[in-house]
């Protein structure tokens, strides 16, 4: 019994240990929440007279990183170009408006093309196993095309892998894979776009020399710091004046980034001239600590959300910008790529791809197709989109 | 499988092998399996696809962390409790295999051990409770279910560990004499669990504290031992099937796992065992865990879309326990 105790002990003292470890790793003290990655700012909005140099600047840059096709093969794919072809979409999770949005695009695309039939299914919830069950059931199926959103690049990957090795092609979009998983992935909006789009918004809206804070969800959350690092990047090249006052940490919560958002108001009064949520969450409740505060028009709110929960506070005139992508682009983008590789007009090395009505889109990345600027929700079309 | 039961020449000789065949298939577990087979003969004849080899030994790849799983549920529930935790037993060794092999410097068969020892103390702490402070299963594991899922998204911080050498995949996605490896681990697993069950001790011990847990006691048997041993046991089977789960899907998440609780309560509930404890049996189990997976694998194949699915998985799970609730009332009466 005392030797079974001690065992007992030994695991508990092992199992504290996990908790202490990684605590005692992160005592970095970043006050802006940005991450320390490279950061590449995009040019800054062109005024007259320097528009020649500015285009000059973007070929540079597209001549510099134009690195090389990194995405996967479809193995003895069989040659369907201009054929009819049966596709399975298979988003992270279905029954919600983001999804439904891309599906809506999708079956536009396969309307207009007239040789797709896209059909989506996944699962209920964003789980990551029912996601490799669905896309293993459709490779057993003999689909010729797979689209998906990961719910996790690394999981996904082995399931992908080996609808290629089939002969099936393999297209992403929203959330990535590993890049040779699959051959090409649509990439809704690079890092630096998003941030020259929130940063730009509140210029117009408050001015170049706007103060602002950011309610982010932590610190260490990839997506928002790299969003954060580059802000703070062309902010710093494009608007120098701008101040840029503290970020606070709201986690994905609704009442905690509603206290954040209050606590900048109260904390900064007169100097806060613009508020950013980095999240879906943080910017729908700060938009209503601004409203409950009595701000509406002194105090912008810009931010990446969703524009259902936005919309009460975008048609009372309190948010004017509201920044995403448009995900009906982003599946109808889908359905041409796919339709471009099986057709043989997009191969690996190529530069861009014709999409239909969003015409020539661009090969970032290596084998990323990038959807092209973020998407602005204003007063005049929110009402048009709904998830 | 029917043949014998209508052939009426032997019923003068041998009334007694009649009696036994008409025994097994009106039994819980012969019911279910002339469900399952005329499940299997349907979905065959609407795609070529389904039945055959490579699909099915893919769909026991898949299927074998929630029959790990099961096997000890179907313990619990014949003793007439239930663990809710196994989902979060199942991504706390995740989380933890991963960090301990990445953050603290373990090397990766010893990260894999501490990871099921983890695991399985989270299973002993819940048979603890329950047993020595009397707190109903119910509530301690539903309570754990929160705790340990919320251990194991803290120790991550919401990242996940990757890039595992590739040995380490093998037990998940490799195969041995061309079956998929993991599945050798559940045949074991279900053949030992089968023989405790209905030819030794423990197993009777385990109907008896199911059926009546006072008189068990008062029997003179060992009922804290063997409960505490149960739930001990379901927490290292889920870590052992979260440790699987990793080596398959080649990353470490904490959501892994989430509402793994419920798959396998309704596999276990769908091979006869009777949530208010007192029967069940590992054969009929294990038909549930197939049943549903080979439902769930072959109405995609017909091209019945996710949420139709769980609808017709539903509708099978509830016709089902109608089945036999009619089939055993009858045979009682």
């Amino acid at each position: 019994m005392s030797k079974k105790t001690f065992l007992l002990m030994t695991v508990l003292v092992l199992m504290l240990a996990l908790f202490i470890a990684p605590a005692g790793a992160q005592d970095e003290d970043r006050w802006d929440g940005a991450d320390d990655l490279d950061v590449n700012p995009l040019a800054c909005p062109m005024m007259d007279g320097e528009e020649e140099m500015a285009e000059e600047d973007m070929a540079d840059e597209e001549m510099m990183e134009m690195p090389e096709y990194d995405g996967g093969v479809a193995v003895d794919a069989p040659d369907l170009a201009g054929q009819d072809i049966v596709l399975v979409d298979v988003p992270k999770l279905i029954g919600i408006g983001y999804f439904a949005a891309t599906t809506q695009g999708m079956q536009e695309a396969a309307e207009e093309l007239g040789n797709v039939t896209v059909t989506t299914d996944g699962p209920t919830e964003a789980n990551i196993d029912d996601q490799i069950q669905f896309i293993d059931n459709y490779i057993t199926q003999d689909v010729d095309g797979i689209l998906f959103a990961a719910n996790d690049p690394v999981a996904i990957a082995p399931i992908l892998r080996r609808a290629l090795e089939e002969g099936i092609h393999v297209v992403g979009y929203d959330a990535n894979s590993e890049p040779d998983a699959r051959e090409w992935f649509v990439n809704q909006a690079e890092f630096n776009g998003i941030a020259k789009a929130m940063i730009d918004s509140l210029a117009s809206e408050m001015g170049e020399d706007a103060s602002f804070g950011i309610v982010t969800s932590t610190f260490t959350t990839p997506n928002q710091a790299r969003w954060i690092a580059e802000m703070w990047a062309y902010a710093g090249e494009c608007y120098p004046d701008m101040t840029w006052l503290e970020t606070v940490e709201a986690q994905e919560d609704a009442t905690l980034s509603f206290n954040q958002a209050t606590t900048l108001i109260n904390k900064y009064g007169e100097d806060l001239d613009g508020l950013f949520g980095m999240t879906s969450v943080a910017t729908p409740a700060s938009a209503d600590a601004v409203t409950q505060a009595g701000l509406c028009g002194e105090v912008a709110v810009i931010g990446l959300a969703t524009p259902n929960p936005m919309k009460p506070y975008v048609n009372d005139g309190c948010v004017q910008n509201v920044v995403l992508w448009n995900p009906i682009d982003l599946g109808y983008a889908a359905v041409y790529v796919m339709r471009a590789i099986v057709d043989g007009e997009l191969q690996p090395g190529d530069a861009s791809v014709m999409a239909g009505r969003l015409g020539e889109l661009m090969v970032v990345n290596g084998s990323e197709i990038l959807l092209g600027l973020p998407y602005v929700f204003t007063a005049e079309d929110i009402n048009d989109f709904d998830f | 499988m029917t043949a014998p039961a209508t052939t009426p020449q032997t019923e003068s000789k041998q009334p007694t092998l009649i009696d036994m065949l008409r025994n097994i298939i009106t039994s819980q577990e012969g019911v279910l399996f002339i469900i399952m087979v005329i499940a299997v003969l349907f979905l065959a004849t609407r795609t070529d696809k389904f039945l055959t080899v490579d699909n099915l030994l893919n769909q026991g790849r898949l299927l074998t962390e929630v029959g790990l799983v099961a096997v000890p549920m179907t313990f619990i529930i014949i003793t007439g409790g239930i663990d809710l935790s196994v989902g979060s037993i199942f991504g706390l060794t995740a989380i933890v295999l991963g960090i301990a092999w990445q953050d603290m410097g373990m090397a990766l068969p010893v990260a894999i051990v501490f990871a099921i020892l983890v695991g399985t103390f989270a299973g002993f702490m819940n048979g603890w409770f329950i047993v020595k402070v009397g707190v109903p299963p119910l509530i301690m594991t539903l309570a754990t279910l929160a705790l340990y899922r919320g251990l194991a998204q803290g120790l991550s911080e919401g990242a996940s560990v990757r890039g595992y050498p590739d040995w380490f995949y093998e037990l998940g996605q490799g195969e041995f004499l061309g079956v998929p490896s993991q599945l050798w681990l559940l045949l074991i697993a279900v053949i030992i669990a089968g023989i405790l069950l209905s030819r030794t001790t423990l197993g009777r011990t385990l109907y008896a504290i199911g059926n009546n847990e006072v008189a068990a006691r008062f029997s003179g048997l060992q009922v804290n031992r063997y409960l505490l041993f149960i739930y001990t046991f379901s927490g290292f089977m889920s870590a052992l099937a979260g440790y699987i789960f990793v080596s398959r899907v080649s990353t470490t998440r904490s959501d892994m796992g989430t509402g793994l609780e419920l798959d396998v309560i309704a596999a276990v509930v769908l091979g006869g065992s009777s949530i208010f404890g007192g029967t069940g049996s590992i054969p009929g189990t294990i038909i549930g865990v197939v049943l549903i997976q080979l439902l769930k694998n072959g109405l995609s194949l017909t091209g019945v879309t996710g949420d139709a699915t769980i609808v017709v998985i539903g509708s099978v799970l509830i016709f089902a326990i109608l089945v036999n609730t009619f089939i055993q009332g009858r045979k009682a009466a």
